[in-house]
């Protein structure tokens, strides 16, 4: 009994290194001629390691413990937990992309005005609003003028066009902020040719995006949309398409996305081959499922085919920014779009219906 | 509506080179910082804030063992280290209450940490069979072993604080304790 608390205590100061040279090089030798005192060794190591092990996490939680307590976990439990509007989880669910894009907003701002000071660019970009006068500046926004086109009755003539889609069932429409910017007031027309007066909601210059909402008391609920927003980026060559107003009636424009980036690598815009025209401008860029991968914004004014697309994860931005309690509950954002599956001519007989031509008087 | 850390996060390299350090304050910066986003993604995938709080602490200990172990590279950003274990961790633990696993809702990157958290497995195993032998082996056995191996007290100390009339009485019930703990934690 004594030899073995003696022998147990040599191999914990042996494993401990407690033990002196001389006695180290006795113990080895007492240890390689007897497989006993070997597989005891070797036992107490693995123990010792594992008693050490969870001492350690006991340490270790016992000091999490102590930070936990400093924690106000009902605070964030409640502003982070599930949230009952979708729109609201999309947001969260968006939030990593948002901060990303943010990021680049600053980094891109300052490439861009370095590029620009040193390289003269041979082409510029166009943006898709439809206004003659403008198509011969270097930036020329292409909104389509319909100054012959007297729609309705009760009002005069738009002076500038483009496409909103809608964002939500109960009104609020996106379309780009240039198409919007210097307007006196506004309105959208659906594809049956009825007029609502809208106001601007929300605009974001920077990423040309804007939130118009419906103010006419005739505007009836649109229901489910049947598109859904795109979490994660459009690849090079994937199918895409658009829907919008360059002319009275809704056209299709179809194509791929060409580019991630935008004009001079413009990281917040695709690059599309659709040919797009004056009033495209604010219309939204559909994959093949049905899932919004940008806001049609411009072209360029010297390449065939090149036009340029908001990408989708800006208009996350942009919700961020409504306040959610001036959305009320039929908002419909839904991850899954039930257009996925569908023929492209049956995907356009039920987005149609939620694509409008915005109308801008000045 | 997003999210707001707090504002107190200390940085990757901070946290780091504070662990290395085993400053106390680093690694309760890192906890308090982190807490609310594995929080929310445990209460938006069928948990609660007991099961956030076990899955954010072990995930934490993930962290700090790799830190600690010298194989943590600043390549990924902690943020989303721990973002994955914890989800890597949760999952596991919502397979085993046989929940689905599929839908999760996602809060962040996610990086592939297979490897660390089979390490953890392990460890934790290892943890629980300790915990399970110590509780089995009954008092004042537990009390000795935990005094002298956890909490470093001398046989001095342990002969003082249980009464024992010499260390060497001490030393054997220490001995005996030990055997049993052993044979405990080697069987299960």
């Amino acid at each position: 009994m004594n030899n073995d608390i003696q022998l147990e205590s040599i191999i914990e100061d042996y494993l401990n290194g407690k033990l002196t040279p001389n006695e180290v090089a006795a113990f080895e030798q007492l240890r390689s001629n007897d497989p006993v005192v070997d597989h005891k060794v070797v036992a107490h190591k693995v123990f010792l390691e594992s008693m050490k092990q969870y001492a350690h996490v006991l340490a270790l939680k016992a000091q999490m413990d102590n930070a936990h307590e400093q924690i106000d976990v009902a605070s964030i439990s409640a502003k982070v937990k599930p949230h009952s509007s979708k729109i609201v989880r999309i947001w969260r669910n968006n939030k990593s992309a948002i901060a990303i894009a943010a990021s680049f907003i600053i980094m891109i701002g300052a490439v861009l005005s370095s590029y620009y000071s040193k390289t003269k660019q041979e082409g510029s970009l166009q943006l898709l609003d439809r206004k003659i006068s403008r198509l011969n500046q270097s930036q020329n926004n292409i909104i389509r003028v319909i100054s012959n086109d007297a729609k309705k009755v009760n009002h005069a003539p738009a002076k500038f066009g483009g496409t909103g889609f809608a964002i939500s069932s109960n009104g609020y429409i996106l379309t780009n902020y240039h198409v919007i910017k210097d307007a006196d007031s506004l309105y959208i027309q659906n594809n049956k040719g009825v007029s609502y007066k809208v106001k601007k909601y929300y605009t974001d210059p920077i990423n040309d995006i804007a939130i118009l909402k419906v103010t006419d008391l005739s505007f009836e609920n649109l229901g489910a949309l049947p598109y859904s927003i795109k979490k994660t980026s459009a690849g090079i060559g994937e199918a895409v398409y658009t829907l919008g107003y360059p002319k009275d009636d809704v056209v299709l424009g179809d194509g791929y996305v060409s580019s991630k980036t935008g004009i001079n690598g413009d990281t917040l815009a695709y690059q599309i081959a659709i040919p797009v025209n004056p009033g495209n401008s604010g219309g939204p860029l559909l994959d093949n499922n049905g899932n919004i991968v940008g806001v049609i914004n411009g072209k360029e004014s010297k390449t065939d085919g090149a036009a340029f697309a908001v990408k989708s994860r800006y208009i996350m931005e942009a919700l961020n920014a409504i306040p959610q309690d001036s959305l009320n509950k039929r908002v419909a954002f839904g991850k899954k779009s039930v257009l996925q599956g569908l023929k492209r001519h049956k995907q356009i007989e039920k987005i149609q219906d939620y694509v409008f031509m915005v109308k801008v008087y000045n | 509506m997003s999210i707001k850390l707090s504002n107190s996060i200390p940085t990757d390299r901070e946290v780091v080179l504070g662990i290395l350090n085993n400053s106390e304050e680093a690694l309760n910066k890192l906890y308090v910082g982190y807490y609310p986003m594995v929080l929310q993604f445990i209460l938006n995938n069928s948990g609660d804030e007991a099961d956030a709080k076990d899955v954010y602490q072990e995930a934490i200990i993930v962290l700090y063992d790799k830190i600690k172990s010298g194989s943590f590279e600043l390549s990924s950003k902690l943020k989303t280290y721990l973002y994955s274990v914890s989800r890597r961790i949760w999952l596991k633990k919502l397979a085993q209450q046989s929940k689905k696993t599929n839908n999760i809702a996602d809060f962040e990157d996610v990086l592939a940490v297979d490897e660390d958290f089979e390490i953890h497995e392990e460890k934790d195993q290892k943890f629980d069979q300790m915990k399970k032998a110590l509780e089995c082996l009954g008092e004042p056995c537990k009390t000795i072993i935990q005094d002298f191996y956890i909490h470093s007290l001398s046989m001095q100390d342990i002969c003082e604080k249980f009464g024992y009339t010499n260390t060497d009485n001490a030393k054997t019930q220490k001995y005996k304790c030990l055997q049993r703990l052993k044979k405990l934690f080697f069987q299960s």
